[in-house]
């Protein structure tokens, strides 16, 4: 048997080249390559980890400009409860290294005539390269950008040159967004992105039902609630490695690929990041997609899917 | 195993080489890409100008015309255009008929060749050429061909992002430690781009570069080879020899252009940190034109396959992994043009 192939993202300790309070409980640092190259390049609505210790890796869009190659952008909210990763990027200060891998795109921005971006909170991060983008290329473009106040939303300032193209929200002001005049009727045409708060996506969510299919990019950071007490083994086969596996039921594809020695990418490891999206050869039997990124079509497709949470009822051959 | 490769698609937001940039002169010169017509020429102030090439007025290319200063004359109708393609000047009358005009297209200049952004114009400048400036840099030697391949592009990206066949295909060519098994493959990704390499038991050199170099044709060297998917349009590749006084690198540009769904334009160049001057140039030009000659005719013969009985389910090996990855990027660089 020749070796397994190792596969890997790009990783590379960055320094924080300015780190600056975006808002209320909002920091906002720029990265760049210590020795000043180039970082690789990137479209709007990707990601990069930052990885703050050892089991401490979390997911932040990428906030600046893509023709900018020398930075990264990120905006990182302290939120309450935090499993410890804001409160973590929250003491990093200018002048400081952090480790970054990626970039990944798993809300990459479909060419269109007509765009509306729904942000909330600290949602707004993907949008502001996407606007940056929409905006150069000519596209009738608005974007809807709520908040608790308007001292704890970010980036008002790079907003406030995009005119009334942009809508602000600050709840104790205007209270909540209104989904339904925004949604209600269905426009053909007009892409909606979105970013936020699990029920801000939610809700947004249950109103482009009536809307065409593919109408709807939106991007969770939190995992979806997921019933595993059902949870049964299954037969994996690994076609291009030539190997077959059980996954025991208390065991994910991707910790199985793993322990048999099968080079696998992961990241988030609860279905949010996309980094594991691997191509499935045959299924018999169902595929339980579990993850927070596969729309309804590509579920229904099975052509691909997130190996570190969703999982099979039968068989499973997966191209690994 | 299956793959989901059967599609001929290509991104159009992407820079493309269309030329050599020594190729481009006050001439036109005609070309195609991407399914469309092209016409490049040098202005006034030494930049390529990029246009379509035909004429607004008949279907006539402005490729057979000639350039006068700035604009490009239409060689039937006399219809003069500017370097924005707009039309500047018609010879039967003082009005310029409203409106006419070509597209245009940026061009950006970079390693000797000129590249062409034949997409969604606002992201040109947005997303820059990959450098390539070793093949401009004096401490590098290159040389190179280019012609058109009748394979699908996917095909030399296929053939690009894997070369454990160059030891099957051109044995004499292939550095030795190719003929062994292929040590792991390690291959990195980011949103866009695709890099691997191996890093290859000691080897002899081949006999033909220890003989340029004087070197040893049988002392073992500890070899690397290098390969990155940089964008849609251009591959770098490398190998390198770690001899105990440096290495020898060479370094492979792959700047490959669809031409259509059936056809793709490949510019090659082959640039070396060692055995410098012509002799060495003129033994190996012919080697390793013969080699991507070979190459030429094996993904031809693969694409008359595939017309006749259509894509198949390829069985994909270990070895495949950077391919596959590659495959990955195109199809969504396609899905995201909408």
């Amino acid at each position: 048997m020749t070796t397994q192939p190792i596969v890997r993202e790009f990783e590379a300790d960055l320094r924080v080249v300015e780190a600056n309070s975006g808002a209320t409980d909002v920091v906002v640092l720029d990265l760049a390559a210590p020795d000043g190259t180039d970082l690789p390049p990137w479209t709007p609505g990707a990601h990069v980890d930052l990885v703050l210790g050892d089991d401490l890796v979390r997911q932040y869009s990428l906030a600046g400009s893509p023709a900018d190659r020398g930075r990264w952008r990120v905006g990182v909210l302290r939120t309450p409860d935090s499993r410890g990763g804001s409160k973590a990027v929250h003491e990093i200060a200018a002048g400081d290294t952090v480790r970054v891998r990626g970039p990944r795109n798993h809300f990459p921005m479909v060419a269109s005539p007509r765009y509306l971006f729904i942000a909330g909170g600290i949602g707004i991060t993907p949008m502001l390269p996407m606007i940056e983008e929409a905006e150069a290329a000519g596209a009738d473009w608005r974007l809807v950008y709520g908040g608790r106040s308007r001292s704890s939303m970010a980036f008002l300032d790079e907003l406030s040159a995009y005119g009334d193209k942009v809508t602000l929200v600050p709840q104790d002001e205007a209270g909540m967004l209104d989904l339904d005049g925004l949604l209600g009727t269905p426009e053909p045409g007009t892409l909606v992105y979105t970013c936020g708060p699990t029920g801000l996506l939610d809700a947004i969510e249950q109103r482009c039902e009536a809307w065409p299919s593919g109408s709807l990019h939106l991007e969770r950071f939190a995992a979806k609630a997921v019933d595993s007490s059902g949870d049964e083994e299954f037969e994996l086969v690994l076609a291009r490695s030539g190997l077959t596996l059980t996954v025991p039921a208390d065991k994910s594809v991707y910790d199985v690929c793993k322990a048999a020695g099968v080079s696998v990418v992961g990241s988030c490891l609860e279905g949010v990041c996309g980094t594991c999206e691997t191509e499935i050869v045959e299924v018999d039997g169902d595929v339980d997609h579990r993850d927070s990124l596969l729309n309804d079509d590509e579920k229904e497709a099975n052509d691909a899917m997130m190996i570190c949470v969703s999982r099979c009822s039968g068989r499973l051959t997966l191209d690994l | 195993m299956r793959g989901r490769g059967d599609t001929a698609g290509y991104p159009r937001n992407a820079w493309y080489a269309l030329a050599a940039a020594d190729e481009i002169g006050a001439e036109p010169y005609g070309t195609r890409a991407l399914d469309r017509p092209v016409v490049l020429f040098r202005a006034t102030d030494g930049t390529v100008v990029a246009l379509g090439d035909r004429d607004a007025h008949r279907p006539y290319p402005l490729s057979l015309g000639r350039v006068e200063g700035d604009t490009i004359v239409s060689g039937y109708s006399g219809f003069a255009y500017d370097r924005t393609g707009a039309c500047v000047r018609v010879p039967s009358q003082e009005q310029v008929p409203y409106g006419a005009r070509v597209p245009s297209y940026p061009v950006r200049e970079e390693g000797g060749l000129v590249w062409v952004w034949l997409g969604e114009r606002s992201l040109a400048e947005r997303r820059l050429p990959a450098p390539t400036p070793w093949l401009t840099d004096p401490a590098w030697e290159t040389f190179g061909g280019q012609w058109e391949t009748a394979a699908n592009i996917r095909l030399l990206q296929d053939n690009f992002g894997d070369i454990t066949h160059v030891a099957v295909v051109d044995p004499v060519l292939a550095p030795p430690a190719l003929s062994g098994v292929a040590p792991v493959l390690e291959v990195e990704l980011t949103e866009t781009t695709v890099s691997f390499h191996r890093d290859w038991p000691a080897a002899p050199v081949p006999g033909w570069q220890a003989e340029l170099t004087g070197g040893s044709a049988t002392e073992a060297y500890p070899q690397r080879e290098e390969g990155a998917f940089l964008s849609p349009g251009l591959w770098a590749d490398r190998w390198d020899v770690v001899l105990p006084d440096g290495t020898q690198t060479f370094r492979f540009t792959h700047a490959i252009t669809p031409v259509d769904a059936r056809h793709t334009r490949h510019l090659w160049r082959v640039s070396r940190n060692f055995a410098p001057g012509e002799h060495a140039t003129a033994t190996m030009r012919p080697m390793f034109e013969s080699y991507y000659r070979k190459v030429r005719e094996i993904l031809e013969t693969m694409q008359q396959v595939i017309d006749r009985d259509g894509y198949g389910e390829d069985v994909n090996v270990a070895a495949d992994l950077a391919v596959l990855q590659v495959r990955r990027i195109m199809r969504r660089w396609v899905a995201d043009e909408g």
